[in-house]
């Protein structure tokens, strides 16, 4: 009798144990496995608006990016609400290794040639809570007339920029970046400046959120700490609509600045609201 | 008496120490590539499968941000605007091998693999013929079969529909090895 009850537990037993053991071999491989790949980017353009961010070209890839900020909305129907005064910037951007990306550009803005470079040094992922890249550009205007300024020394003409890019994808749809920033202007108006101040430090914020799986709302504000009192300079902020369709990033935008180089909205932004947009196309 | 408690103990030791094979390096590839256009196609080496020998049960899960394009924009596409990578990071299959015993194949053998297929939460069956090759201590599962982007509810915008193929080639090659 006690045999038969045993044989019937340990069969129900070796039943149940089946049963289960089924059921657990998919929990069994979620039990142990871990997702190491990498977050995806926490932006889907170079820049947020005119800041720079954390995304950057993959190995391989060309980009070609077009810019326009046009004159101050308030000038109304005069300039067509700017659009006669566009500052256009033509940039060609190239990955050679992946994590490094560099670019020449030109825009209208004081005729400058912009060279930049941008270093990935940390990217989010489970075991790393952000993205951390490098960016670097040296600015050379070539608006500036050597027979009305006798005493311009070429290295007058030169502004620097250096940046620390730190990013994180909190969710799905949101993002958002801090820049601490140091630029160097070896030119200052004085004319307009209450005093020189060649070296100034920035702190840069911006974010986004995505609005759908292709279009984002983008904002971004640049705290500028070196300003002198007096300075006709604003602290340089922009917000816009990212539309990526695939091998485009469309970014329409707002903007207190006219230019698009890190030393030309971090110290120079005029103030007014104007409108700009950046293309960017990936060959 | 002694014998019925010689079974609980060999019934549990068969419940506990079930015989299993596994790995975590398996190899899953797809192809959507449409001729003249540029191949659209990946590789997601870290697959973590598990099958059980006696009754040939299998489970695989894998992390759809760990398949590798050879191009890296289109791999942040495929996760962030076809898969929702982070809505939905895994796929899963859970099934059956028909008929399995592991003592017939001596050189390889072929049997039917049925199963749920889980991608973006979406649950598809599956039917296939699968490869077993023994190879020393290593069992070999080889496999291939076809499902369309709307069977797991994926959204192609027009444009690109043409670059994409309609039915794209799911391929399997794992190289298990016994869990002990």
């Amino acid at each position: 009798m006690l045999k038969k009850h045993l044989l019937i537990f340990c069969a129900s037993l070796f039943v149940l144990s089946n049963v289960t053991a089924q059921d657990d071999l998919l929990s069994e491989l979620d039990d142990d496995s871990v997702d190491t790949s990498y977050e995806l980017p926490a932006f889907k353009a170079m820049k947020i608006g005119n800041l720079q961010s954390t995304k950057m070209a993959d190995k391989g890839d060309f980009y070609l990016i077009v810019s326009h900020r046009f004159g101050a909305l308030k000038e109304g129907f005069d300039t067509f609400l700017g659009l006669d005064e566009a500052n256009t910037k033509i940039q060609l951007l190239y990955s050679f290794w992946e994590g490094v990306q560099f670019s020449l550009s030109r825009e209208s803005y004081n005729r400058t040639f912009a060279a930049s470079a941008k270093v990935r040094l940390a990217r989010q992922s489970s075991k790393m809570p952000f993205n951390i890249v490098g960016y670097t550009t040296i600015n050379r205007n070539t608006l500036i007339d050597e027979t009305i300024f006798p005493a311009l020394e070429s290295n007058d003409r030169n502004s620097y920029a250096t940046q620390l890019l730190v990013s994180r994808r909190f969710s799905e749809n949101f993002s958002f970046q801090i820049a601490p920033t140091y630029v160097r202007e070896n030119l200052q108006n004085l004319n307009v400046l209450p005093e020189a101040n060649h070296n100034q430090f920035a702190m840069g914020f911006g974010g986004r959120y995505k609005i759908s799986k292709r279009m984002s709302l983008n904002a971004e504000y640049v705290y500028n700490m070196s300003r002198p009192d007096g300075s006709p300079f604003d602290n340089s902020y922009a917000f816009g609509l990212d539309i990526e369709t695939g091998g485009h990033v469309f970014q329409l935008l707002f903007t207190n600045a006219q230019s698009t180089n890190e030393p030309g909205f971090i110290n120079n932004a005029e103030g007014d609201i104007l409108f700009g947009f950046n293309i960017v196309r990936v060959f | 008496m002694k014998k019925s408690l010689l079974l609980v103990f060999l019934f549990l030791t068969t419940a506990t120490f079930a015989q299993k094979y596994y790995t975590k390096t398996g190899l899953t590839e797809f192809k959507a590539s449409v001729e003249a256009f540029e191949p659209v196609e990946a590789k997601n080496n870290s697959t973590s499968a598990v099958l059980k020998v006696e009754t040939g049960d299998i489970a695989a899960l894998l992390f759809m941000k760990a398949f590798n394009f050879r191009v890296a924009l289109m791999q942040e596409h495929f996760n962030e605007n076809y898969m929702d990578s982070n809505k939905f990071p895994k796929a899963t299959f859970k099934g059956k091998i028909e008929g399995f015993n592991l003592s017939e194949i001596s050189d390889s053998k072929e049997y039917t693999l049925k199963g749920i297929l889980t991608v973006r939460g979406v649950k598809k069956e599956v039917t296939t013929l699968a490869k077993f090759t023994k190879q020393g201590d290593k069992l070999r599962l080889q496999a291939s079969f076809g499902v369309k982007p709307e069977d797991f509810e994926i959204k192609i915008p027009k444009i690109v529909s043409k670059k994409i193929a309609g039915t794209i080639n799911i391929s399997l090659d794992y190289e298990f090895i016994e869990k002990k």
